[in-house]
Parts: structure tokens; sequence; C-alpha cells
């Protein structure tokens, strides 16, 4: 069974939805970075460098979010997180790398001004910096879903959650979506599941 | 067939390295980002961003190098670049996110300084701030090879290919290496592969011509 380390209120959430799209059984243990939990010699036996999130499955001992979301999928998902065929995997994996090269850097940046900074410490610059270098990969993914209904088909794969994860950095810091509409009704979409509805509560429930 | 689109001095190496492993049969299709190669509509069907590199290989059209990488290590490299076992597999996923998120912004951040600048023209005080962002990340590396020679055990993995790829970033923006012997062997017997070696070849065959 999985072993899931991390508060619901860290990149931990994203393997949280991912386990509960799938409706597996595991076992979340909630380290809170903040309490330093993270910095104590029980975890930094599982992550040397004291970050969440981690997994452990057996022999398996695991970090980076985006990259544990592909391992759930690949090994509990066959067939609804990891679609079937060469091509639409191959998407799985394009858009989880894509997630964190293009658009996790501008919306992280986001994120970090509006929640973990008072209103009068934000960089206005780099606020609008920022919504520049949004743009260009708001474009990529908002033609990708003009041409289908999500990332890797007609399914929700775990190409859809790990970019829809990112995106919410987006909506969290309003960033105004309508100009990409594509992209729009597809990050609603995806929040709306209720797998991810759960994870909220339990953000808020910590 | 699998067909690379890009310029080996593009991220596309990182595709041509990995196929070289696998000895997977592959075309480079050659793309010349000076002349606006990567913007014209014959590419732009393939990779809508106008971003190099992508693959087409069957009905399979992608983009992203690391996870590129991937790909091909599944599809032609079982065993071998994509190891056999669960904990293997996993831990080839971990490190090329890590590559992704942790270690190509501070690399990419130093190369674009130093290879596209003059010296005169380099930002000092960002290549110092981005050495310093460094440290840890190479730290966290080089104690996961305090006990094996490569990321997952014995083995050259796409774990080692990947994260390699992008340290060769730090390696050409003079970053030193040296302090984590570890970390400066182990990039030394990556880079020393004939996989490597073959890009290094066709990269210095690429700037005679230019």
């Amino acid at each position: 069974m999985i072993t899931l380390y991390g508060k619901a209120a860290s990149r931990t959430s994203r393997n949280l939805w991912a386990l509960e799209e799938l409706g597996i059984a595991y076992k979340h243990v909630p380290f809170d970075y903040l309490k330093g939990d993270t910095k104590m010699a029980e975890y930094l036996t599982i992550n040397p460098a004291g970050k969440v999130p981690a997994l452990v499955d057996d022999d398996v001992v695991m970090t980076e979010s985006l990259g544990m979301n592909l391992y759930i999928a690949h090994n509990y998902g066959i067939g609804t997180l990891w679609p079937e065929g060469k091509a639409a995997r191959a998407k799985c994996i394009q858009w989880t790398l894509w997630a964190a090269t293009e658009l996790e850097p501008p919306a992280v940046g986001r994120l970090i001004e509006f929640n973990f900074k008072k209103e009068h410490e934000r960089d206005q610059k780099n606020i609008d910096t920022l919504a520049e270098h949004t743009k260009w990969p708001l474009n990529t993914l908002d033609a990708a879903l003009q041409r289908s209904t999500y990332l890797a088909g007609a399914m929700f794969t775990i190409a859809d959650l790990n970019v829809a994860a990112v995106c919410e950095y987006l909506t969290r810091t309003k960033f105004d979506l309508t100009p990409w509409p594509a992209a729009n009704r597809w990050v609603s979409e995806c929040l709306a599941r209720p797998a991810n509805q759960k994870v909220n509560a339990m953000k808020m429930a910590a | 067939m699998l067909k690379i689109y890009g310029s080996v001095m593009s991220r596309a190496s990182r595709n041509i390295w990995a196929a070289e492993e696998c000895a997977a049969p592959y075309e480079l299709v050659s793309l010349d980002f000076r002349k606006g190669e990567h913007k014209q509509p014959a590419y732009l069907a393939i990779n809508p961003a106008g971003k190099m590199p992508s693959i087409v290989d069957g009905d399979v059209v992608m983009a992203e190098s690391l996870a590129i990488n991937a790909f091909i290590a599944q599809k032609y490299g079982k065993g071998k670049l994509w190891p056999a076992d669960e904990k293997g597999q996993a831990k080839c996923l971990q490190w090329t996110l890590w590559a992704a998120a942790e270690l190509e912004p501070v690399a990419y951040g130093r190369l674009r300084e130093v290879l596209f600048k003059k010296e005169d023209e380099r930002d000092h005080k960002l290549l110092a701030e981005l050495a310093e962002r460094g440290k840890p990340i190479v730290g966290v590396l080089d104690a996961v090879l305090q006990t094996t020679p490569f990321i997952c055990g014995s083995q050259f993995t796409l774990a080692d290919l990947n994260v390699a790829c992008v340290m060769e970033y730090m390696v050409r923006s003079n970053f030193d290496i040296s302090p984590w012997p570890k970390t400066a062997a182990w990039y030394k017997a990556c880079a020393g592969r004939l996989g490597n070696m073959k890009v290094q070849e066709m990269r210095a065959q690429a700037m005679k011509v230019a």
C-alpha cells in the first residue's frame, strides 16, 4: 500500500488528488514543513532533501510530486489515469514535463507573491513579468484543448491532472483565464472533479 | 521509425543521446532555429508551440526533451535505459522531474549568461546567485551517488542520462563540480559514454559547417 507524506496544503495535494481519482487505499502522513516535521530524522531517511511530498510503496521510495503521479498512474491507473495506447501515454509524459518546465515557474512565482506576501510587500514589476510569462504556456494549452476535450484525448488522464494542479495556482491567485476559453473551461471542469473537491476539503480541515 | 526534429545544438541533443544509447534506428530532421525553420507551418503542424525538439514515431507525436527520453527509454531501452524493476522505473521518473524542476532552472540560467552573452555583458551577480542556488541541488545528487555509481544502482539508466544532460549546462557554464567528487566521477562516466560522444561529434560537425 502507498504511504504518502506531506500535508494536504502543499504539493502533496497533487498526489492526494491522483490517489482519490483512483479510489485506492493509501495511508496519509500529513507532515507539515512549517512545523519542521520534514526535517526530522524519521523523514530524512525517506527524503534526505527534506521536501514534501514523498511516497513509499513497498521497496519504492520516491519524490517529485509530478513524477510520483506518473508512478501512481502507471502502476494503479491503467485504462483510467494512465491511458491505453502509446500515443496517449506519450502525451501524459509530455504534459507532465511541460507542467514542470513551462507552467510551474511563472505559476509558483505568482503564488509566492500573492499567498506568501502581504499586500504591501508584493513586487508589482515581478507580478507583471510573471503574467507575461504565463501567456505563452496558456496559448499552447488553449490550442491543445481546442483540438481535443482532454490533453491525451477524449478521457481525463494524468496529463490533465498534473497540468490542472499547476493551473490551480493561477485560479487561486485570481489570474484571469477568460482570454483562453478552451483552457478556462477545462481548468474549471478538472478542478471541479469530486476527487479534487475532496482534497480541497482536506486542505481546509488541516 | 523514430524521427527527431531539432538541431544537435539544441535540447534535441538529449534525445539523440538517448536514441544512440538504445541503438534505436532514428532519423534526425535538422531544423535551423537561426533561419526560423521551427516557426514554419510544416513544423508547427508537429509542435504548434514552435519549440524544439519534437519527435514523431508511428502515431506518437510529442514534445518536451526529457519526456521524449522517457518515451524512447520505455520503447527502445527496456532492461537498459528503462530498468526492468518497478523501483528503478520510479527512480527514473523521479529524477527526470527533478532534472526539470530543480536543476534545469539554475543550470539553464547560467548557460544563457555564458553562452549567449560576451564576457563583459554577463550579469556576474546573477551567475554567482545561481551558483549558490546550485550548490544544495548538486548536494542532493551527490548524497545519492555516495553509495552507488549510478542513480538507480550499478547501471546507467534514463535517470542518469536526463540529469547528466542538464548537469552539462552547469559544467559548460564553468560551475566547478569538483567539491562533489562522487558527482564529478559520475558526470565523467556519463559524459564519456559512446552515446554522448556521438552527440559531441555531431555538434563539432555542425559547428564546422556553420
